[in-house]
């Protein structure tokens, strides 16, 4: 469904062109988890903002294509962007209060999506959040960012995408959240044959959640495995220590 | 025998926020009759879901509110305001917010062992083993608090609470948003600190693993309440609350759709207050 062939992505507003990632290849297909872990600041945000040009252009510049089912998204119209955005691939992002307009109640983002109530309190019941009516009259400032958070992911859901794309869903969330968190995905996966791509630093959660898994480091991304064979990898200096470091906490 | 240094006696802590739903006003109970003793030179950890009291717990503990009922005693005196300033140092979520994102490390860093009335002639030697202790490279003095990482930035922050030499460090979720490399660095920096410096450390997390690592002592919050409380390794060797059952398996995965829904059937309609507190 997504077919991705990054040659670079540059910051095209220095001096001398820094090279943020590198030789990015991936295919993903329905029906799987797909997980990039990586450190901080490996570039994780950086490369999955690019797949539906969401990065700003007058700082970066990619060279490359992503196709998403045989369209390519670098170079289509704005319009056709939109559309995709809006019905298609839809992202959660890690900062999820300031992914809603301020001055809008919640009722506004519910309105966008076609469900009924039916739906949306169902998914508001299952992530263990009060109902539609309480929910609907509040500003995104009023609510903490674990709510955001689990709001942004049932906003995400409504529109019922093909690829759901999620920025480090596991930060500043209850582990009882992301009980609930790993059964929608699999859920969402494995029954409505969707696809998830993941970004994430949470070994923990990448292991229970992924098909397959790979890893960004240097600039660049490993081809993906099943989880199983990742967790064997013996080669990359940076993703030994990071699966080393991971059994010493466990 | 142990020395307590901080004791919270029956204290409670309620605010009578105007709720923004409904317009009216009402009480809430964030704490609800905490005892605790706090020994000198431990590490005690504060665990329980969002919601549950945990920042309020410190924010009393650093004397930054009173309780609305109950005593607490720093060095078994009642005080408020002897356990402030620089005794009891916080360490705050690990944000863009945490140093002044335009000002150079060495400014942030020197300011901070200055404030300590550090004597001139000591200050090279204290820095150095601040960095050393925290394993910071003068590389990183040129820098601006907008140009570090998580890491770092958590890592100089900490540099300017130790400079002011407290006695009691509390940490606020310490090890959220952070890859695992930059966790298990830090867990090491802090058990050092603790044993070094000797420093009693407070820490809250949501991260039960994490605690297990570093603390001596657990107590385990839900709503406002404290459940259960008792050294480490016997929590979880065998937990008593099934509170403390639920959040271990939580972490584990081990749950389903239904041990949640029905855990917390009854909680959810309270969800939004709790949350705002």
């Amino acid at each position: 469904m997504l077919k991705v062939n990054i040659e670079n992505i540059t910051i095209s507003n220095s001096a001398d062109n820094y090279l943020l990632l590198h030789d990015i290849s991936f295919e993903t297909n329905y029906g799987k988890v797909y997980t990039i872990l990586g450190r901080n600041g490996a570039g994780k945000s950086t490369l999955i903002k690019s797949l539906t040009n969401l990065l700003d252009e007058n700082i970066f510049s990619i060279k490359g294509n992503v196709y998403f089912e045989g369209k390519e998204l670098i170079r289509c119209s704005e319009n056709v962007m939109q559309s995709i955005r809006e019905s298609s691939i839809r992202y959660v992002f890690q900062d999820a209060v300031n992914s809603f307009d301020p001055l809008k109640t919640f009722k506004y983002y519910f309105n966008n999506s076609s469900a009924d109530k039916i739906n949306i309190d169902e998914l508001l019941n299952y992530f263990l959040l009060p109902q539609y009516d309480e929910i609907a009259k509040l500003y995104p400032y009023e609510i903490s960012g674990g709510m955001a958070q689990r709001l942004s992911i049932i906003f995400a859901l409504l529109a019922e995408p093909e690829l759901l794309i999620l920025d480090e869903p596991t930060s500043g969330i209850d582990y009882t959240i992301l009980n609930l968190l790993l059964f929608k995905l699999i859920q969402f996966t494995k029954e409505e044959k969707k696809t998830v791509l993941l970004v994430t630093q949470d070994i923990k959660f990448a292991e229970k959640v992924s098909d397959e898994i790979s890893f960004l480091s240097n600039g660049t991304l490993l081809p993906f495995k099943p989880k199983d064979e990742f967790f064997k990898q013996t080669d990359g200096v940076v993703l030994q220590s990071f699966i080393k470091s991971f059994s010493e906490l466990s | 025998m142990k020395k307590v240094i901080i004791q919270l006696e029956k204290v409670s802590y309620s605010t009578n926020n105007e709720t923004l739903v409904s317009g009216t006003k009402k009480p809430t109970d964030i704490l609800h009759d905490i005892s605790i003793k706090i020994y000198n030179k431990e590490i005690l950890g504060i665990c329980g879901e969002s919601g549950g009291g945990k920042t309020t717990l410190i924010k009393l503990l650093a004397g930054i509110i009173k309780p609305t009922k109950g005593d607490m005693k720093v060095d078994h005196k009642i005080s408020f305001i002897k356990n402030r300033p620089s005794r009891t140092q916080i360490l705050f979520q690990n944000n863009s917010d945490l140093l002044n994102p335009n000002r150079k490390v060495k400014a942030l860093v020197d300011e901070a062992i200055k404030l300590s009335g550090t004597k001139k002639e000591k200050f090279e030697k204290e820095k150095e083993k601040l960095y050393d202790m925290l394993c910071i490279t003068t590389v990183l003095d040129n820098r601006r608090g907008k140009e570090l990482s998580g890491g770092e930035r958590q890592r100089i922050a900490l540099a300017r609470l130790l400079a002011v030499k407290p006695k009691v460090l509390i940490l606020d979720e310490p090890f959220s948003a952070q890859d695992v490399i930059s966790q298990l660095n830090l867990l090491k920096v802090l058990k050092r600190i603790n044993i070094e410096l000797e420093i009693t450390i407070i820490c809250i997390s949501h991260d039960l693993n994490m605690l297990k690592k570093l603390v001596h002592r657990l107590i385990v919050l839900q709503n406002g309440k404290i459940v259960e409380s008792a050294d480490t390794s016997k929590i979880f060797k065998s937990p008593k609350h099934p509170y403390t059952k639920f959040l271990l398996s939580a972490e584990d995965f081990s749950l389903s759709e239904n041990d949640i829904h029905s855990y917390n059937s009854g909680n959810s309609s309270n969800d939004l207050n709790k949350s705002k507190g």
